[in-house]
């Protein structure tokens, strides 16, 4: 596998700087694992959507799982959490989980 | 360091059963850690497997296959762990599945969190690391 000079240059620099990996195609591999697992995971997870529609989270599902796994502040309202999904998709419609915590947020902060 | 997401025995159950009333809510947090480990967080989620043993989780079993690939890595019971899961069993009285659960999450350097559908008992498991504790 060939990598262009750019990120391989980097990489050697975030390996003898940084200590980021033992080297530079440890590094690379290491990434590259952790990319097809999340590809992997997340094809599995559309053909269980595909054969049981009903299992398929919604953004405010996603936003309060993430609030959730974070022990976020906002896990316990999770009213807050769903209208703010609500909210965001009318002018983010790609929004994912972690843009609806952080308007969530916002929204509490400027109410405050 | 990467956060580690735990599974108990009701989570574990509701992930391997579409039909289960709590298999969206187990999903959703398995979803949310696929788009993490998509932008790159090194997310992980993990069972140990005397959990999986009580849910039923046999990884030869066909009937698991959906949750096979979703790439949740077997904690096993090694000796040490054995040991310490035996003295929180001891100490807590509860179940030998969350007593090693207990043993995993003390024995994780990273972030814990334990998707459970009994947070007293994997609260008192936990002992003293800090955990982040999601009743499903």
């Amino acid at each position: 596998m060939r990598l262009p000079v750019a990120p391989r240059d980097a990489a050697a620099v975030a390996v003898r700087e940084l200590g980021a990996a033992p080297s530079t195609t440890a590094l690379a591999a290491e990434a590259l694992r952790a990319t097809l697992e999340a590809i992997v995971m997340q094809a599995v997870l559309d053909m269980h959507y595909a054969e049981h529609p009903d299992a398929r989270p919604d953004l405010a599902d996603l936003a309060v799982a993430a609030a959730e796994l974070d022990g976020h502040p906002l896990a316990s309202q999770p009213g807050l959490l769903r209208r703010a999904a609500a909210e965001i998709v009318r002018t983010r419609p790609d929004a994912d989980a972690d843009d609806v915590v952080l308007w969530a947020e916002a929204r509490a902060a400027a109410s405050a | 360091m990467s956060p580690v997401v735990l599974l108990d025995n009701e989570a574990a159950q509701a992930l391997g059963e579409p039909g289960h009333p709590k298999h969206r809510r187990v999903l959703s947090h398995v979803q949310a850690v696929a788009q993490r480990k998509r932008r790159g967080t090194g997310v992980t989620m993990a069972i140990p497997t005397a959990v999986r043993v009580e849910a039923g989780w046999d990884r030869t079993d066909p009937t698991w296959a959906f949750a096979n690939r979703l790439r949740i890595r077997d904690e096993a019971l090694d000796p040490t762990q054995a040991n310490q899961a035996s003295a929180i069993r001891r100490r807590t009285g509860v179940s030998v599945a969350d007593a090693h659960l207990g043993a995993v999450i003390q024995a994780t350097a990273e972030p814990v969190t334990v998707l459970t559908n009994d947070p007293d008992d994997i609260r008192a498991a936990a002992g003293d690391q800090p955990t982040t504790i999601v009743t499903i």
